[in-house]
């Protein structure tokens, strides 16, 4: 190709499967060898960390997993932090499930909070419920909203959730926060039917979903938003403990470098070979 | 120690997962279609499963407790399973209409709060009062929803002043869509970051992780240059 049209028409037509190759590259490489790029943290990040320190010992926190495990491997890190800062403040956490491929991760989440449960004394029941699968559609969250017992009896084990720390929950007002965590899929539920009413709502969601979540957060609805894995990065640090996130920003700073790079290539390429071509004619 | 269950599973899955990225070398191929099935089939009897144990946990449990008015929502769940009966279809109409009556009216009711007179309400702001920085926000978002609501007046000839505004909005929208495509690289980054991290953490996974991914590399460009690519994929 380059020996047809010169170097400007192989960067503007090369397979775009190099790139396919190269990402993988850079994505593996620093995962086994990690670089240590610094990170800054963004304010949105910022105001999420005060709304969950915020929260005081005692509160009830709905830690919703809108989220299929792929989607979950995005923003574990801001799950697993938020988590750590929920659980080291104290509260009463009510795990809920928003999809069929979410009901593996509350366990996986609590696997990786086992040290800040146990120091923080939690026990099942009084302190924390995990009521699995319980999200599946406007429907279901609107009566959670209305009236949560006579919606969720048991929970995801089909063990009764009486005498349980949610025999004080009653409806929407019960809630001192909902932390929702998303790939989109019952996000607008809860908005609908807690923020909108007045539950203080934070979200982490998937990069892809930012653009359409962030006038939520413009408008008020939401009180904090956390961005995709960035997020959860910037999260990490700043309750010092680094997890997934942090681990993975050489990654995903070297990814977006290499975008950045084709772009160029490409641009130069494009406009390069176009502009030969029309003086050729 | 790892136990053989685990190396088992992380085999399994570095290989299907390898498998379902074969579809970035350009052609159909029988792995692609292995993993793509399997995908499908394990997806499709996890919903079901989990699905029964909603409807079960959240119906049959709370009809056992008194909520007998749950039994209506119950055989009209019953009906709409009808629609599969070439004789009896027409009785799943009723079920899908009391669905999606009650879906509007619950949808409804709140979506013109949140993405409408929310949105309108949050750019009526103070543009004369706060710090600098907030009169920045407050100056762009203002100037900008004006800027880009011209760019959408399709009735009226732009000229003069409308025509510089539809202009200006066209190249705001630009500068939106240039930060929407870099936010969903950046999602996409992180789904396939998260993901190739799942693999590489802990670092007994790594070796099964590469080995998955020459192996299929392999394997692909051996039936491409064999011409048999096409011949394994099954039929549609």
């Amino acid at each position: 190709m380059a020996n047809n049209g010169g170097i400007l028409k192989f960067m503007a037509e090369y397979d775009r499967r190099w790139i396919y190759l190269l990402i993988f590259v850079v994505v593996v490489a620093p995962l086994l060898q990690p670089l240590g790029f610094p990170i800054s943290v963004s304010p949105d990040t910022e105001v999420y960390h005060k709304i969950l320190a915020d929260v005081k010992p005692g509160d009830k926190v709905l830690f919703t997993l809108d989220t299929e495990f792929s989607g979950y491997m995005e923003i574990q890190s801001g799950i697993i932090a938020s988590m750590r800062i929920l659980l080291n403040r104290g509260a009463k956490i009510c795990v809920a499930v928003g999809h069929p491929e979410a009901t593996s991760i509350p366990q996986l989440v609590f696997d990786a909070c086992s040290a800040e449960l146990t120091a923080g004394g939690y026990q099942y029941g009084r302190d924390y419920v995990n009521l699995g699968y319980i999200l599946p559609n406007e429907s279901a969250v609107a009566a959670l909203a209305e009236d949560f017992h006579s919606t969720v009896r048991q929970d995801a084990k089909g063990a009764s959730i009486a005498g349980t720390f949610l025999d004080d929950v009653k409806d929407w007002s019960s809630w001192a926060l909902i932390a929702d965590f998303t790939t989109g899929l019952g996000t607008a539920y809860l908005r609908a039917h807690f923020a909108l009413r007045g539950t203080p709502m934070t979200v982490n969601v998937i990069g892809v979903m930012s653009p359409t979540e962030r006038p939520f957060y413009d408008s008020g609805i939401y009180k904090a938003i956390l961005n995709s894995m960035r997020g959860g990065a910037e999260l990490e640090y700043l309750i010092g403990h680094p997890g997934p996130g942090m681990t993975a920003m050489d990654a995903f700073t070297l990814g977006h470098y290499l975008l950045i790079g084709f772009i160029i290539i490409g641009n130069i390429g494009y406009f390069g070979y176009s502009r030969r071509q029309a003086k050729k004619t | 120690m790892v136990d053989i269950i685990e190396i088992s599973i992380v085999a399994v899955g570095t290989f299907l997962a390898m498998a379902m990225f074969s579809t970035l070398y350009g052609k159909s191929n029988p792995l692609y279609s292995l993993a793509e099935e399997s995908y499908l089939g394990f997806g499709t009897g996890l919903t079901i499963v989990i699905n029964v144990l909603y409807i079960w946990k959240t119906g049959v449990v709370n009809i056992q407790a008194g909520d007998w008015i749950l039994t209506f929502g119950l055989i009209l769940g019953l009906m709409i399973l009808l629609r599969m009966n070439k004789n009896y279809n027409w009785i799943a109409r009723l079920g899908i209409a009391v669905v999606l009556g009650a879906q509007f009216a619950l949808s409804f009711r709140t979506l013109i709060f949140t993405n409408f007179i929310q949105q309108i309400s949050a750019t009526i702001v103070p543009l004369f009062t706060g710090t600098g920085t907030e009169l920045l926000y407050r100056w762009t978002i203002t100037i900008c929803v004006i800027v880009m609501l011209t760019f959408f007046l399709y009735t009226t000839e732009l000229k003069g002043p409308l025509l510089w505004s539809s202009k200006l909005g066209e190249y705001l929208l630009y500068i939106a869509f240039g930060a929407i495509f870099a936010q969903t690289f950046m999602g996409r980054l992180g789904l396939f970051t998260g993901f190739m991290q799942n693999y590489t953490v802990p670092p007994w996974q790594t070796p099964y992780l590469l080995a998955s991914m020459i192996i299929v590399l392999a394997i692909v460009i051996i039936l491409d240059r064999t011409k048999t690519i096409d011949k394994w994929i099954p039929e549609e």
